[in-house]
C-alpha cells in the first residue's frame, strides 16, 4: 500500500514572546491509504498543530509533508488552497457550518472554489446530503438541524470533493454519547467504503476504535499501535 | 464565474444587516444626491436661459452705434453695405433706429411705447407674423408712407375694442403725427433683447425723415447666414469695426456670444459645486471601509472556514471586495434616486423644466463603483492575508 500521508522530521516552532514553544518537535510518520487511524494526546500535546499541518492549514517549521504523494513544502497560499480543495475533507468538532447557507450550500461550497457550475454543485450536494441520510434537510439552515444533524451536513461537505484524507477533529466533542456513536459508526463505514481516515481525539476510548493509533505527547510521537 | 454567487451573498449579508447597512450607506448616498441634484439643476437653469436666448435669436448679432459717433459720420444706412462685403457669414444686415413715444388713439394715451423704424425686410427676417392685417412694404418705406405695426399688446390697449387695421393713431414726437395702421402682430414670448408685442413698427424712411431726423443707424441687426457661427462673426464684426472706428464707438450685442458666456460660467459653477459635494463621496467611502472592517473581524470564522475548503486568498479578497462595490453602488443608486427627485422638486417649484444630466448618473455610478473599490480594498486584503488555521481558531 501506499502513503496517503508521509512526514519527514516535522517541527512546529511558534514564538511566544521571548520564548520559542516547540508545539511540534521532530515527527516522522507514514500513513498508509484506506488506512482509519486515530492521533491521541492530551490538550497542548501538539495533536491539533499535527492536524492543522497534515490539513495544510499550517506550514511546518522544517520538515517535509507529503500529502497523497505531493511534497507540500515550499508551496505557496495558492498551491495550499488547491491541496485542501482537493484532498482534504475536514470535519471539525463545532461542525464549521456558515449559518446563513443552507444545508446543500454548505455542503456545495467546496465545489465553488473548484469552479464547478451550478447545477453540478447542486446534484452532487443532493447526492452527498442523501448519503448521509439528510435528503429530507437540504433547505435547513445549520440553526434549524440538531447536532449530529449538523456533523452529518459537516461529513457531507468533507466527502463531496472526494478527498484523499479525511480529517476529523474531535467530531463528537460537541455531540452526546448518543449522537456521538451514530458519527463514529458513519465514519467505521466510510473506512469500509475504502477512504482514508484520520480522526484526531483525547478520547482513548474512541481512539481504540481505529485500526491505528498514533500517541502525541510534548510535540513527539510517543507511541504508534496497530 | 464566481461573480454572481458573491453578489448574492453580498445581498444576503446586507439584508442581514438592514441597519447597518443603511447608516454605512447614508454616507454615500447624500454625496450622489448632492453631486446629482448639482449637476442637473446646472443643466436645467442653463437650459432654460438658452431658450430665451434661443427665442431671442442665435443668429442675430446687433451692432448698436453710441451716440459720441455722431459727428464721425460712419454709421449710415449705406454702411450697412460695407459691412456685409468686408465681413464673411452675414446674410443680411437691417439698419432700424428706436425712440420712445407716446401714442394715442382718442382718448387711450399710452406714454412710453417703443417706436421703431425698420425696412420692410425686417418681419422676414425676425420670422414675425401678422394676426391681423399686413406688414408695410418697400414701397412704403421709398415714399416715406406714414403707415405703422403695431404688437399685439399695444392693439390691445389702444383698441379694446378691436379692429385696429385701417384705423389711424396718433405718434408724437414734439408734435403729433398720424400713422395708418397696417397690421398687428401674432404675441410672441419675450425674450433678451426684444420686445414685439409693445413696439410700434413704422418704415425706417419715414421715421428717419418725417418723424424723427437722424442720419445715423439706431442698431444693424445683422443676421448670420446658415453654417457660420454667430460668435465668430461677431468677432470678425468687432474687428472689423475697431479698424473703421474704434470700440468707443459701438457695442455689439449677439445673444449667440452672452449663450457661450453663461454656459462656461454655469458649468464651471456646477462642476465647482459638484466638486464639493464630491468630498462627501469620499466620506461616505471612508463609511464603507469602516463597515466593511468590522465585518472582516466579525467573520473571521466564516473565513477560516471558507480557506479550509479551498478558498485561495485572490478568492476570498472578490468576495469582499464585490461585496463593498455592491454596498457602494446599492448607495449610489438610492442616492441617485433621491438626487433625481430632489431636483424634480426644485425645478418644479421654480418653474423651469427639469433637464436630467447624463454625466450626473455617469459621474455618481462611477464614483460608486470607484469609491467601493478603493475603501474596499484593504479590508478585502486583509481578509484574503488571514492566516487558515488562526481565522478557524477565532470562529
Amino acid at each position: 500500500m501506499s502513503e496517503a500521508i508521509l512526514l519527514d522530521g516535522v517541527t512546529r516552532f511558534y514564538e511566544v514572546g521571548d520564548t520559542t514553544v516547540h508545539a511540534l518537535d521532530g515527527v516522522s510518520l507514514a500513513i498508509e491509504e484506506k488506512s482509519f487511524t486515530a492521533i491521541v494526546g492530551p490538550s497542548g500535546s501538539g495533536k491539533s498543530t499535527l492536524m492543522a499541518l497534515i490539513g495544510c492549514l499550517d506550514v511546518p517549521t522544517s520538515g517535509r509533508i507529503l500529502i497523497d504523494g505531493e511534497d507540500t513544502s515550499g508551496m505557496d497560499d495558492d498551491e495550499l488552497a488547491y491541496i485542501r480543495n482537493r484532498k482534504i475533507g475536514f470535519v471539525f468538532q463545532h461542525f464549521s457550518l456558515l449559518p446563513k447557507l443552507s444545508a446543500l450550500d454548505n455542503v456545495s461550497l467546496p465545489l465553488l472554489y473548484r469552479g464547478t457550475g451550478s447545477r453540478e454543485r447542486r446534484e452532487k450536494a443532493e447526492e452527498m446530503l442523501e448519503r448521509v441520510g439528510l435528503k429530507d434537510r437540504m433547505k435547513h439552515r445549520p440553526s434549524e438541524l440538531s447536532g449530529g444533524q449538523k456533523q452529518r451536513v459537516a461529513i457531507a461537505r468533507a466527502l463531496i470533493t472526494e478527498p484523499a484524507i479525511i480529517l476529523a477533529d474531535e467530531p463528537t466533542g460537541a455531540l452526546d454519547s448518543a449522537t456521538g456513536r451514530e458519527v463514529m459508526d458513519i465514519f467505521h463505514s466510510l473506512h469500509r467504503e475504502g477512504h482514508t481516515i484520520v480522526l484526531v481525539t483525547h478520547d482513548q476510548k474512541l481512539a481504540s476504535e481505529c485500526s491505528r493509533m498514533i500517541g502525541i505527547k510534548d510535540g513527539r510521537v510517543e507511541y504508534d499501535a496497530s | 464565474m464566481m461573480l454572481r454567487e458573491n453578489i448574492l451573498m453580498a445581498l444576503a449579508s446586507m439584508a442581514g444587516n438592514r441597519l447597518r447597512t443603511f447608516l454605512s450607506l447614508l454616507g454615500i448616498m447624500i454625496g450622489v444626491a448632492s453631486v446629482v441634484t448639482i449637476l442637473n439643476l446646472g443643466r436645467s437653469v442653463s437650459e432654460s436661459i438658452s431658450e430665451s436666448f434661443e427665442i431671442g435669436g442665435l443668429d442675430t448679432v446687433n451692432i448698436m452705434p453710441m451716440g459720441v459717433a455722431r459727428e464721425t459720420m460712419i454709421f449710415t444706412e449705406e454702411f450697412a453695405y460695407d459691412i456685409a462685403r468686408e465681413v464673411d457669414g452675414i446674410k443680411e444686415i437691417l439698419p432700424t433706429v428706436s425712440s420712445s413715444a407716446n401714442v394715442r388713439n382718442g382718448q387711450e394715451i399710452i406714454s412710453g411705447v417703443q417706436v421703431q423704424g425698420v425696412t420692410s425686410g425686417y418681419f422676414a427676417s425676425n420670422a414675425l407674423e401678422t394676426s391681423d392685417g399686413e406688414f408695410f412694404e418697400a414701397v412704403d418705406n421709398i415714399n416715406r408712407r406714414q403707415v405703422c405695426v403695431i404688437g399685439a399688446e399695444l392693439a390691445e390697449e389702444l383698441f379694446p375694442e378691436g379692429n385696429p387695421v385701417g384705423k389711424y393713431i396718433s405718434v408724437f414726437r414734439r408734435q403729433a403725427k398720424s400713422f395708418l395702421v397696417l397690421g398687428v402682430l401674432k404675441e410672441r414670448d419675450e425674450s433678451l433683447g426684444s420686445s414685439y408685442n409693445n413696439a410700434l413698427f413704422m418704415p425706417y424712411n419715414t421715421y428717419t425723415q418725417r418723424f424723427r431726423r437722424t442720419d445715423q443707424v439706431g442698431t444693424y441687426v445683422v443676421k448670420v447666414a446658415d453654417g457660420h457661427d454667430a460668435t465668430v462673426v461677431a468677432e470678425d464684426l468687432e474687428r472689423y469695426l475697431n479698424q473703421i472706428s474704434g470700440e468707443d464707438y459701438y457695442r455689439i450685442f449677439s445673444p449667440a456670444t452672452i449663450k457661450e458666456m453663461s454656459d462656461s460660467v454655469m458649468s464651471t459653477f456646477s462642476i465647482f459645486l459638484a466638486a464639493i459635494a464630491a468630498i462627501s463621496l469620499v466620506v461616505g467611502g471612508i463609511g464603507i471601509m469602516n463597515i466593511m472592517l468590522v465585518s472582516v473581524v466579525e467573520r473571521t470564522g466564516e473565513i477560516g472556514i471558507r480557506k479550509a475548503l479551498g478558498a485561495t486568498p485572490k478568492q476570498i479578497r472578490s468576495q469582499f471586495l464585490v461585496e463593498s462595490v455592491t454596498l457602494s453602488i446599492s448607495g449610489g443608486l438610492i442616492g441617485l434616486f433621491i438626487g433625481t427627485v430632489l431636483s424634480f422638486a426644485a425645478v418644479s417649484i421654480a418653474g423651469w423644466t427639469l433637464y436630467i444630466s447624463a454625466g450626473a448618473v455617469i459621474v455618481s455610478l462611477s464614483f460608486s463603483l470607484i469609491i467601493g473599490m478603493f475603501f474596499g480594498w484593504y479590508p478585502a486584503a486583509k481578509a484574503a492575508r488571514l492566516e487558515p488555521m488562526e481565522a478557524l481558531q477565532r470562529e
